[in-house]
């Protein structure tokens, strides 16, 4: 899958280098929020009540 | 990545790289594989990008989440060092058998200079010396020897927020150090993880509490769990108390460990049990 994005990305290589380095931080940065959510709503909820 | 991928990749490279088009088209003709075999191929791939989705979860919770907590926890330190020299406390100093204020520290300020003044049985003004502090601020160490746990403690119980920090005090609860029933909030097993070994205290072990005000120590009383809804726990109590709430059990939300101590050392002491 990955290098079928990276084969799919337009323009020469140095072009699909720097998108593909974009598309992996904007990749990364999602995956952050998601398990930041994830970890806060069902493993650890800070401990507080109410 | 599937045959077909493959295949495709192939055609494209020898395609660039100038090869005959009858090489291209007979690459092109190969027969895709049985539909079984990719779909168990499908499987197995979805499998391993799920297994890699959740060992990046996995990581992202254990290293990730503290690396965060201890990057706050570092910046915390130093301004707490900045606001309270714990070798030479600068605490409120009442004479307890005159009830007259003799010392105020300066980084109470805001409220009305009281030095001098009379305590005159009043428990109030005797423990407002500390200003209240904005959400995200450090107030304290909170120290228990028992399960070697140091962690600065920040005003606020925000998940998304101070909580990330590291633990947090219920702001609708009194400061520790200060008469009734004050609260500390904290991760089990991310951020840091302050209070993942909570659950192993037992009553009678010591709790010791770092502020503007001096070194307050309590004792445990009581290690109880309840469900996440039963605010109760944060209800105010006569004397001095300091609760501590975390989620139980580890690795889960389901219900909360809470730790009752009450104070037995510390500033103003008597006056705080005065308020027994």
């Amino acid at each position: 899958m990955i290098t079928w994005v990276y084969r799919h990305l337009p323009g020469p290589l140095a072009v699909r280098l720097v998108l593909a380095l974009m598309l992996l931080v904007v990749v990364l940065v999602g995956l952050h929020f998601f398990y930041t959510w994830l970890g806060d709503s069902f493993l650890d909820t800070g401990g507080s009540v109410g | 990545m599937t045959d077909s991928d493959t295949t495709e990749s192939v055609i494209e490279t020898l395609g660039a790289e100038g090869a005959s088009d009858s090489v291209i088209k007979e690459l092109a003709k190969r027969p895709k594989p049985p539909l079984g075999i990719r779909i168990v191929r499908g499987t197995g791939w979805t499998f391993i990008y799920l297994g890699v989705l959740i060992l990046g979860f996995v990581l992202h919770q254990l290293f990730v989440t503290d690396f965060f907590a201890e990057r706050a926890q570092n910046r915390l330190a130093t301004e707490l060092e900045e606001r309270i020299d714990f070798e030479d406390p600068t605490f409120a100093v009442v004479e307890i058998e005159t009830g007259v204020i003799v010392e105020v520290p300066e980084a109470a300020g805001g409220g009305p200079d009281l030095t001098g003044s009379e305590f005159g049985g009043a428990i109030g003004p005797l423990f407002s010396f500390e200003a209240v502090p904005d959400k995200g601020d450090p107030i304290g160490n909170i120290r228990i020897p028992d399960i070697d746990l140091t962690w600065t403690v920040v005003e606020g119980v925000g998940l998304g927020t101070e909580l990330k920090k590291g633990a947090g005090h219920y702001p609708k609860t009194p400061l520790p150090g200060q008469p009734g029933n004050a609260a500390i909030a904290g991760h089990r097993t991310t951020y840091g993880a302050p209070f993942h070994n909570l659950g192993e205290l037992e009553v009678g072990a010591l709790i010791h509490w770092d502020s503007l005000v001096g070194t307050h120590t309590y004792v445990v009383r009581e290690v109880k769990i309840v469900q996440p809804s039963e605010t109760s726990v944060l209800n105010d109590r006569s004397g001095g108390w300091l609760t501590l709430t975390t989620c139980h059990p580890k690795f889960s939300a389901r219900q909360r460990l809470i730790v009752f101590a009450e104070i037995v050392e510390g500033p103003n002491l008597e006056a705080m049990l005065a308020n027994a």
